[in-house]
């Protein structure tokens, strides 16, 4: 992964050297009836063709909304040109105020090989959705059709995005089975939903995501509804079709745990913006920015016996009206004057520019914490 | 065991299923528990571990006699509670409290918090109107919330100032015994972290006794004195926290702690996966023999499949209900699937 310092260009034209997919400073607000949330607020980030980008972050940190606003796939949605602006998201709360159309807007770039999400039909948008990028989803019953049996809807995804028959389609839908591991497929292909378990039916959500061999997967939180078995399954299931389609993987999690057993490169969000993004081992075995120290250190392990976890006081902030400066000040233990001034940018350091950081401590007093913390915690060994 | 608070002997549990309307016949019951046997001393924390559908939940609800058991006996504090009405277990109700999994669904959104931190307190007259208040601020303190937002109603609160209340409620009337149902599983890390200090924080200072039931074999570990690895109904394992995560015993608890994602690549990805295949059968019929026999590694044809392995002590603080226990840890998928002395079990 390359995560460019914050304000690159926009990427224009296509190009072979191009990530397979760059995000550039993308920014989504909602309008509700308590006012504006600043859901993603700049966020920029890309994910190599083959590779598995773990995005990490507790519950309201925008994790998902990142991704669904790349997909046009919030209610209502709008995209707003704000190049150049140097306020684009009092623009964006302008242009909210003043529409009865939309419910969102996003500002920002998303492109795939260098082609514009953003700028797409909505016909080419449809095309891209479930043939070049799949998502699935936590809970698969809510997300498949009760009323119409698995076969049909995986013929379904078949037959939008490619020209085969029926028949055809019917076949592919019991080779994906098979592939993702459903026992008697051809026999299975008839049920619905309701009769298969949780594991079963999130192999059946992966079967219809891949099925039209995508070159992204993006995975929200896949295996948070299920027991720790079938978890180790359906992540190993991943693994296996990732390495035989050479399909890139966006992992969507609040586990750490997750993120440290499939990720190449991890992406950590707090309130609506990246705290800390870099290769995965570089991550626990020397995490920079407070948030990530304060995720770490309040996780309990199996792995490590611990009289008592270092919790992060408070909640996270209400997106609808963001701490100034930096969002995580008010539970920052290590916060300084001009934490609460300043809105810390993600940039690169000297030691290993693949790793940024959006965090105003100088370099000295993040590794010393650091290493602190991954002495305590054992990951030190993860970096050289 | 004279140093036990809670002693749970052979209690099964299995809900009917029936068939016709007005002349109901019974077909068959879901074992949701089945001959369960564990003790918690005074003061300790007892944590029970298992997937879901694996009777933790029920168990403790059984514990609580908010469910009659099928068989078997609770005794609590030296007195057998198995088979009290109702109101011969009015007195017992305040010496066991219970919290729950959901912050939102646990607390009654009509009423103010006050009232529901007291309810405990009224129902077993503790105390005058005058008093009750007074100790229903005090908790609320105790648990890290600000004692004038007694007023305030459950939505007003966060995620995890709720399961504070449900914890205020729960230490109201002193118990001595807290059953807590998944308390974390619904919250976000940081939070949950908070909750699990504030857990441990009050036990120490009131001595209380903790059964403490999740999924989750990290939180399970950090807040146990000793643990309990259940499997459709069973007991598999029981041993000291650091002894069962260290060495297992059961091939489930070494497939379970082999599955569970490391927050350390380096460690995580070195490690030897046992991935069981398939999912938890169905509790209505059970398999035959040991119920784990059909997705365990090591299970011999003839006698994992016959023979029901009965809990056995492997050494004075760890019992295992396994016909070959695992001889040492960490072990490769090749060595947990052959078993080195054939013979060692419940047959002894």
């Amino acid at each position: 992964m390359t995560i460019a310092p914050h304000a690159s260009t926009a990427s224009s034209a296509a190009s072979s050297d191009a990530p397979l997919l760059d995000v550039r400073d993308l920014r989504t607000y909602f309008k509700t009836e308590d006012g504006i949330v600043k859901a993603v607020d700049g966020v920029s980030f890309s994910v190599e063709a083959g590779k598995t980008l773990g995005v990490v972050g507790e519950s309201g940190c925008g994790k998902s909304v990142t991704m669904l606003s790349i997909l046009g796939l919030n209610t209502k949605a709008a995209w707003l040109d704000t190049t150049g602006s140097d306020d684009p998201g009092r623009e964006m709360e302008a242009f909210l105020r003043g529409t009865k159309k939309h419910l969102s807007v996003s500002t920002g770039h998303a492109s795939m090989r260098g082609e514009d999400l953003f700028q797409m039909t909505s016909h080419r948008l449809r095309d891209v959705r479930g043939s070049e990028i799949a998502m699935i989803f936590q809970d698969p019953m809510t997300s498949l059709n009760p009323v119409l049996s698995v076969g049909d809807q995986l013929s379904e995804a078949v037959l939008l995005h490619r020209n085969v028959s029926k028949n055809e389609a019917r076949d592919r839908a019991i080779a994906g089975l098979i592939e993702v591991g459903i026992p008697r497929a051809e026999n299975r292909i008839d049920d619905y939903p309701h009769q298969f378990s949780g594991g079963m039916r999130q192999r059946v959500m992966i079967a219809m995501a891949l099925i039209n061999e995508p070159d992204i997967l993006v995975a929200d939180e896949p295996t948070t509804a299920l027991d720790v078995t079938t978890q180790a399954q359906i992540l190993r299931l991943i693994k296996e079709l990732q390495e035989k389609r050479g399909t890139a993987v966006v992992m969507i999690t609040h586990d750490l745990g997750v993120v440290a057993e499939v990720a190449d490169d991890v992406v950590v969000m707090y309130a609506a913006r990246i705290a800390e993004a870099a290769e995965v081992h570089e991550l626990f075995g020397r995490p920079l920015h407070p948030y990530t120290w304060g995720l770490l250190g309040s996780l309990p392990r199996v792995d490590l016996e611990v009289e008592r976890l270092t919790q992060i006081g408070g909640q996270p902030p209400s997106l609808l009206n963001p701490p100034r400066g930096c969002r995580f000040n008010p539970r920052c233990a290590w916060a300084l004057d001009r934490c609460h001034v300043e809105l810390p940018r993600e940039t690169a350091n000297e030691f290993n520019p693949s790793h940024l950081d959006a965090c105003l401590l100088t370099e000295e007093q993040k590794l010393a914490e650091s290493a602190r913390i991954t002495e305590m915690l054992g990951t030190r060994g993860n970096v050289s | 065991m004279s140093d036990a608070l809670l002693e749970v002997r052979n209690v099964t549990k299995h809900f009917p299923i029936t068939r016709g309307i007005i002349f109901q016949k019974q077909v068959a019951a879901v074992q949701a528990v089945d001959g369960v046997s564990l003790s918690v001393k005074k003061g300790e924390t007892l944590g029970i571990v298992g997937e879901s559908g694996c009777g933790k939940s029920t168990l403790a609800r059984v514990i609580m006699r908010l469910l009659e058991p099928t068989s078997g006996e609770i005794i609590f504090d030296g007195h057998d509670i198995s088979r009290l009405s109702q109101s011969q277990m009015r007195p017992f109700r305040r010496e066991m409290m219970m919290i729950f999994q959901d912050p939102y669904a646990s607390l009654n959104s009509r009423k103010r918090v006050g009232f529901i931190v007291a309810e405990a307190l009224t129902v077993h007259k503790m105390g005058t109107d005058a008093e009750i208040k007074r100790r229903v601020q005090e908790l609320l303190e105790v648990v890290g919330l600000n004692p004038e937002h007694y007023n305030r109603f459950p939505h007003e609160f966060s995620g995890g100032q709720r399961q504070r209340i449900g914890i205020a409620r729960a230490l109201a009337v002193n118990p001595k015994l807290i059953v807590a149902d998944e308390p974390v599983s619904a919250l976000d890390v940081s939070v949950q972290a908070q909750i699990l200090n504030l857990l441990k924080d009050l036990q120490s200072e009131f001595g209380l006794t903790y059964v403490f039931i999740a999924h989750d074999l990290h939180v399970v570990r950090h807040i146990s004195d000793r643990v309990a690895v259940m499997y459709l109904g069973k007991l598999a394992e029981l041993a000291d926290a650091s002894v069962l995560y260290d060495s297992p015993k059961h091939p489930y608890t070494g497939a379970l702690l082999s599955a569970v994602p490391l927050a350390n690549p380096q460690l995580g990805r070195q490690r030897h996966a046992i991935t069981l295949e398939g999912d938890v059968p169905n509790p209505i019929n059970p398999p035959s023999g040991c119920r784990f026999h059909p997705r365990c590694p090591r299970a011999q044809a003839g006698r994992c499949d016959v023979e029901v392995p009965e809990v056995v002590p492997v050494d004075p603080s760890h019992s295992v209900a396994c016909h070959f226990p695992l001889e040492r840890w960490p072990m490769t998928p090749e060595q947990i699937a052959t078993p080195e002395r054939v013979g060692v079990g419940s047959a002894g």
